[in-house]
């Protein structure tokens, strides 16, 4: 793999709110932005709940694993630049910067159709 | 909605102890709920998804997020958003291990925004340690807000 090769993009066709819930759990945080859309509402944030910032990161993990699989994730680095609403769908994307025997580095990003991207970053991995 | 004249300088957080008192274990039926809730199937070698890293350290960490908060003089209801987080894995997290969580906050820097006006980042390093040996080595940041506009 060439630096410059685009990745095999990983979508997530509509964020649910549900799936929001149960990140809830699994962060052991009840934060009401998203829980309930008037929480969001309060703060400016816009009317429909926001996903959880490592619940997007996952999808980037996710799109790491399934491109290259077999290889292991040594690092990532990542910005968050913007929201992920209910309902949303995204597009878990990268392109390889740098690649030789031991392993690869990309830049990776999660865009949101008609939003923009919401984390920007790089990864390292190694075989 | 306060002038930053009003607003107090961010408290000195520099050191403060975020380690753990429990270790936390990735539970394997929460890992395969997780991982299908984000659209993949869990892996059968025993590794946990990779996200654990963040979840494992947030919940691990010896303060939960509204005390996290709370050390900067912040309520959690007031809106903290993820601004940055650097991780290095120096092995693969594996479901049903205790994970010690040991690390500290580093900074408290003020900042003002174009669109959240005048803000605080707190940036925090926690390590993931499997029975002494770090396996993950994390740097998160938030951003907390302490007005809506400018």
């Amino acid at each position: 793999m060439k630096p410059g090769t685009a990745l095999t993009p990983f979508v997530i066709e509509a964020v649910s709110a549900q799936s929001m819930r149960d990140w809830s759990v699994f962060l052991q945080d009840p934060n009401a932005i998203h829980l309930d859309p008037k929480a969001v509402k309060a703060l400016g944030l816009g009317d429909r709940l926001i996903n959880q910032g490592p619940a997007n990161l996952a999808y980037i993990m996710n799109l790491l694993g399934a491109n290259f699989p077999g290889m292991i994730i040594e690092s990532l680095q990542c910005r968050f630049t913007g929201n992920v609403f209910a309902g949303d769908r995204c597009v878990a994307d990268g392109v390889v910067i740098e690649a030789d025997d031991e392993g690869i580095t990309c830049d990776v990003w999660l865009g949101v159709d008609g939003g923009g991207k919401a984390v920007t970053g790089t990864a390292k991995l190694r075989r | 909605m306060p002038d930053e004249a009003d607003i107090p300088p961010p408290p000195d957080v520099r050191g403060i102890s975020l380690d753990g008192s429990q270790p936390h274990v990735i539970d394997a039926a929460e890992n395969a709920a997780l991982c299908r809730s984000v659209g993949v199937e869990p892996a059968t070698d025993g590794t946990a998804h990779p996200i654990y890293y963040f979840i494992a350290t947030q919940i691990g960490m010896g303060l939960s997020v509204a005390e996290f908060c709370a050390a900067f003089d912040f309520d959690v209801k007031d809106g903290p958003m993820m601004a940055g987080t650097a991780v290095r894995f120096l092995q693969p997290l594996r479901v049903g291990r205790p994970y010690d969580v040991r690390g500290e906050i580093l900074s408290a820097t003020r900042k003002h925004s174009k669109t959240l006006g005048v803000m605080d980042i707190g940036e925090y390093r926690l390590n993931l340690v499997d029975n002494g040996t770090v396996v993950a080595e994390v740097t998160n940041s938030w951003v907390l807000p302490r007005r809506q506009k400018p």
